[in-house]
């Protein structure tokens, strides 16, 4: 094993130099008891005494201006405690994600824009408030979409006044350059270009937002449906003026996140205000057709991209265009969308890449974090294209991309964020911390039984087609945003109860399983012997939200060496009952050993009870930030196998199999499940997903789960998981992350493997029947004339 | 979600078994089957997604049907029997569907396995030893977005005692 460079700030603990007995190992989560009973409590199962019921007014078109608004016969309406629109929230600012807006604008710049607030006596109440509310609105045209809107002038700001415009409203192109695409090119023998397309999409949580606000006069106390308690305590204390002292954020279980719920939400505010106002608790809760038309979606994109090889399938140049539509508004300062050609300077080697991306305000909902925000779109575009190069080559996919394989990244997302003049040039060669795609791209063909697989062929014999496709991704690891904190605590109490207490929620992920087995094993006790607090701002401290598969890489670290500075304290207890020294002992499995002579041992509980009655063992871990070199990421691949029936246009998919590179899973079923989740979202993009907007009115047509279509138990392919270890030092027991990086490759697999069944390049998502009903058609025509 | 009193002509007054408890309330008539659970009952294990028939997660047992809650009214309940996620639990020890989708990983978040195990059981109920399309079939109306389907069928199947099977047939 090599050196622990484990990611912390202070000492690095040791590594435990022993077999582990509780990492790896493929246990239950800790909280599905709760939930497989129903007794598990989601923010919108908290029910307070004297609790109001919240509900907000949505604006019904996606540009406007509110010329009017008369709220007094909702006022008369017995039952309605107050009522919050423009007029008497003067001044008032929400923070969404950090960025601050008006509470209730008068420009409305996309649809479901909130109006007004109502706290009601109950929902009923509150809801027949909002059809008493008379606004009179002056409807303007909305803007075009992305690639038209570009060919004009710029409009005036798509907000009010005071709005804080932002840099990609000025269409600033991003750039990432590395060497002389020129040059890339003259040297190439076969050059591709092709234009693709990906589409509007939905985080479609089941768990729609909701929240329990209650202000006491002095402390905010919010039952909250978020992937992250701090920096929603944060965002929520900046936006109502109060001390983040008196803000306390509580998130239990939470239904689904998938970015959705990555920070506080302005549901949250209004509740919070409702309840200031009122002096009683309030609580909210999106109805199905808000969660569409109120919240931020998947970025839509149209990517160009010209690639050139030599005939030996060396790559010599990539250039890319991409716009990405970022609707009404975009988060975290447009971080996200500047992702979108970042993979293509990195997934695969080629010394020569210009490559620019535009961000397009519009008049569609507003973008953020979307499981894989823009790395679905971004792979989907350049492992479509690879698969382009390779069948123009005539070179295996597979070949063609072990030939490329890049051992280095060149640019990292954190040059990319922080270029101020939109430009970065960046050529150096830096190593991942761990990388085996190689190996994930390997095993994912031999399990999908890639020999089998032949070069589509025309033929008239029936409409049944089958075929075989494969793409490969990387994603980015321990984003950590500012502000870079991520810490735990350990508290070991005399009789030896172990407590871990770690900021995070429990997204769905097991979140809270993973931390609890990471700090059982440091502590050498077994898996069920520590307690895990999560979901709380009290009694924990500063923890990253739980987006971009951060969690593990970010808090692992963390919980690590909390658990191993509480375990030393444990020793000197343990020595003492051993007369012998701390550093020779070891632990394990609940038995604290002397290492050169494991029959002198002590059980951790009776060490524990060495300790004074008023003794508490606390230790504290806290994560360093990722240092400049190397480069941390996590990779994988897929392979899909289907059948297309080309006159109805239905894909069938037999087989998908992933081969995934998360470093070593701390809970290889639990990683097995984050899996299925990326595939399941994956295969939706490629078919069936999509938000459309009616082209006059701007309005979208695809609010409800009947017109938005994710996959359901008929759609699910079966899925073959391989999860390869690799060693990584820097993170707790070679954990990186898993989550959303495993839906990244899935629409492009699928895509290709549709080529190999069909012979036709589908370049727009989602891949849907009519579509390839179509296609097939004008390709059968084509065979005819040709004859 | 909370109701409003409303007037006299608007309510009713229901008798229910739930969960092989009588129950009797008088209630407005509009209100759906999953408000009358979550907000009379404090049932808060029926989970609303969509509250319009869509998403699944509101899933109820009534008179041995899997019905979806959110789209059934209470005053439709009256004189029958409902079975929420909190009677699944047999003489206080779980019941095997719940066991085994502990066991499979067959929930993530957890906002869908209320009504996924429910649709589960009506389907065991009825076909005792049903095939893995049967089960497909059953939770095709119960949406999960975090990806469990297919734990979800390993453990419907492994208490109907054909995992082996379905292993066997290369699945």
């Amino acid at each position: 094993m090599s050196e622990s460079k484990l990611l912390v700030k202070g000492t690095v603990p040791p590594p435990l130099d022993r077999e582990l007995t509780v990492v790896g190992k493929p246990l239950n989560r800790y909280d599905a008891l709760e939930k497989v009973t129903g007794e598990a409590k989601y923010a919108g199962d908290i029910k307070l005494p004297g609790m109001l019921y919240g509900k907000t007014l949505h604006c019904p078109h996606p540009r406007a201006r509110i010329l009017k608004i008369d709220t007094s016969k909702a006022e008369a309406l017995p039952g309605v405690m107050v009522i919050l629109t423009k007029e008497n929230t003067k001044g008032w600012r929400t923070c969404w994600y950090e960025v601050p807006e008006i509470a209730f604008p008068e420009t409305i710049t996309h649809e479901g824009t909130e109006v007004a607030a109502v706290a009601a006596v109950d929902v009923v109440t509150a809801r027949k408030a909002l059809e008493l509310i008379e606004v009179e609105y002056e409807v303007l045209t909305p803007m075009p979409p992305a690639e038209e809107a570009l060919q004009k002038p710029v409009p005036p700001l798509v907000g009010d006044e005071e709005y804080p415009g932002r840099e990609m409203f000025d269409r600033k192109p991003f750039v990432i350059q590395r060497g002389d695409v020129e040059k890339g090119f003259e040297e190439a023998e076969v050059i591709v270009e092709d234009t693709y397309t990906t589409q509007v999409s939905h985080h479609g949580t089941i768990q729609t937002r909701a929240c329990v606000a209650s202000w006491d006069g002095h402390e905010l106390t919010v039952w909250d449906a978020a992937q992250g308690v701090w920096n929603s305590k944060r965002a929520l204390a900046k936006s109502l003026g109060l001390d983040p002292e008196n803000v306390r954020i509580i998130v239990r279980y939470l239904g689904g996140g998938f970015g959705s719920k990555a920070w506080s939400h302005r549901i949250v505010y209004y509740a919070a205000k409702l309840s200031m106002v009122t002096g009683r608790p309030v609580r909210m809760e999106r109805t199905r057709n808000e969660e569409f038309v109120n919240h931020s979606r998947r970025y839509d994109t149209t990517m160009y991209l010209k690639m050139g090889a030599k005939k030996d399938g060396t790559l010599t140049a990539i250039f890319q265009k991409a716009i990405v539509d970022i609707g009404a508004a975009a988060t975290e300062e447009n971080y996200y969308c500047r992702q979108i050609i970042w993979h293509t300077a990195n997934l695969h080697a080629c010394p020569n890449v210009y490559l620019e991306q535009t961000g397009v305000s519009t008049n569609k909902q507003t973008t953020g974090p979307t499981r894989s925000p823009t790395n679905m779109q971004a792979i989907f575009a350049l492992e479509s294209h690879m698969d382009r190069m390779a069948v123009e080559l005539g070179i295996d996919p597979f070949d063609f991309r072990m030939k490329n394989y890049a051992t280095y990244q060149s640019v990292g997302t954190a040059e990319a964020h922080m270029i101020s003049d939109g430009t970065t040039t960046f050529a150096a060669k830096i190593p991942y911390s761990s990388k085996i795609l190689d190996e994930c791209m390997k095993l994912a063909v031999d399990a999908i039984g890639w020999e089998r697989r032949r070069a589509p062929v025309s033929d008239n014999k029936g409409p049944l087609k089958r075929g075989m496709g494969m793409a490969s991704y990387l994603v980015l690891q321990g984003v950590g945003l500012y502000p870079y904190v991520a810490e735990a605590k350990v508290v070991i109490n005399p009789g030896g109860t172990v407590n871990l207490f770690v900021g995070v929620v429990d997204i769905g992920g097991g979140q809270k399983t993973i931390l609890g087995m990471i700090a059982a094993e440091e502590l050498g006790v077994r898996a069920g012997d520590v307690t895990v607090f999560i979901g709380d701002t009290k009694d924990t401290l500063y923890a990253p939200s739980c987006h971009a598969s951060r969690c593990t890489p970010e808090m692992g670290p963390a919980v690590l060496q909390a658990a191993a500075e509480a375990r030393q304290r444990v020793f000197e207890h343990a020595a003492f009952l051993l007369d012998t020294d701390a550093g020779r002992l070891r632990s394990k499995d609940g038995m604290i050993y002397v290492q050169s002579d494991p029959s002198r041992s002590v059980s951790f509980r009776k060490a524990c009870r060495n300790m004074a009655p008023d003794e508490t063992i606390v230790g504290i871990g806290s994560r360093a930030p990722n240092p400049a070199e190397p480069m941390m990421a996590t990779f994988g691949a897929q392979t899909v196998e289907l059948e297309v029936d080309t006159e109805t246009g239905r894909v069938n998919i037999l087989k998908c199999v992933a081969a995934q590179d998360f470093g070593k899973p701390i809970n290889p079923k639990l990683c097995t499940s984050q899996v299925y989740g990326g595939i399941e979202f994956g295969v939706g993009f490629a078919l069936t997903e999509e938000g459309l907007y009616d082209p006059r009115t701007g309005k979208l047509l695809t609010g409800n789960l009947s017109d938005y279509r994710m996959p359901t138990s008929l759609d699910f392919p079966p899925v073959e998981v391989f999860l390869p270890e690799c060693e990584d030092p820097y993170f707790a027991y070679s954990a990186k992350g898993a989550g959303e990086n495993t839906n990244a490759p899935t629409p492009a697999a699928i895509r290709n493997a549709l080529y190999n069944a069909t012979g036709i390049w589908f370049n727009d998502l989602p891949i849907t029947p009519d579509k390839i009903i179509r296609a097939a058609r004008a390709a059968r025509g084509q065979a005819k004339g040709a004859r | 979600m909370g109701q409003a009193e409303g007037s006299r002509e608007n309510r009713k007054h229901v008798t229910m078994t739930v969960n092989e408890k009588r129950v009797e309330a008088d209630i407005n008539h509009y209100m759906t089957l999953a408000e009358f659970l979550r907000e009379e009952l404090d049932l808060t294990g029926t989970k609303v997604g969509c509250n319009r028939g869509e998403c699944g997660s509101c899933t109820v047992i009534l008179d041995g049907e899997a019905v979806y809650s959110c789209t059934t009214l209470a005053v439709e309940a009256d004189g029958r029997e409902v079975l929420t996620i909190e009677g699944m639990p047999v003489k206080g020890k779980l019941h095997p569907l719940q066991q085994a989708f502990i066991d499979h990983d067959a929930l993530q978040c957890g906002y869908c396995t209320p009504g996924m195990i429910l649709s589960a059981k009506a389907l065991l109920d009825k076909n005792a030893h049903p095939t893995e399309h049967d089960v497909r079939i059953a939770i095709d109306g119960n949406l999960c977005r975090c990806g469990s389907t297919p734990n979800v069928i390993e453990a419907v199947l492994e208490v109907a005692g054909r995992l082996t099977e379905k292993r066997g047939d290369g699945q």
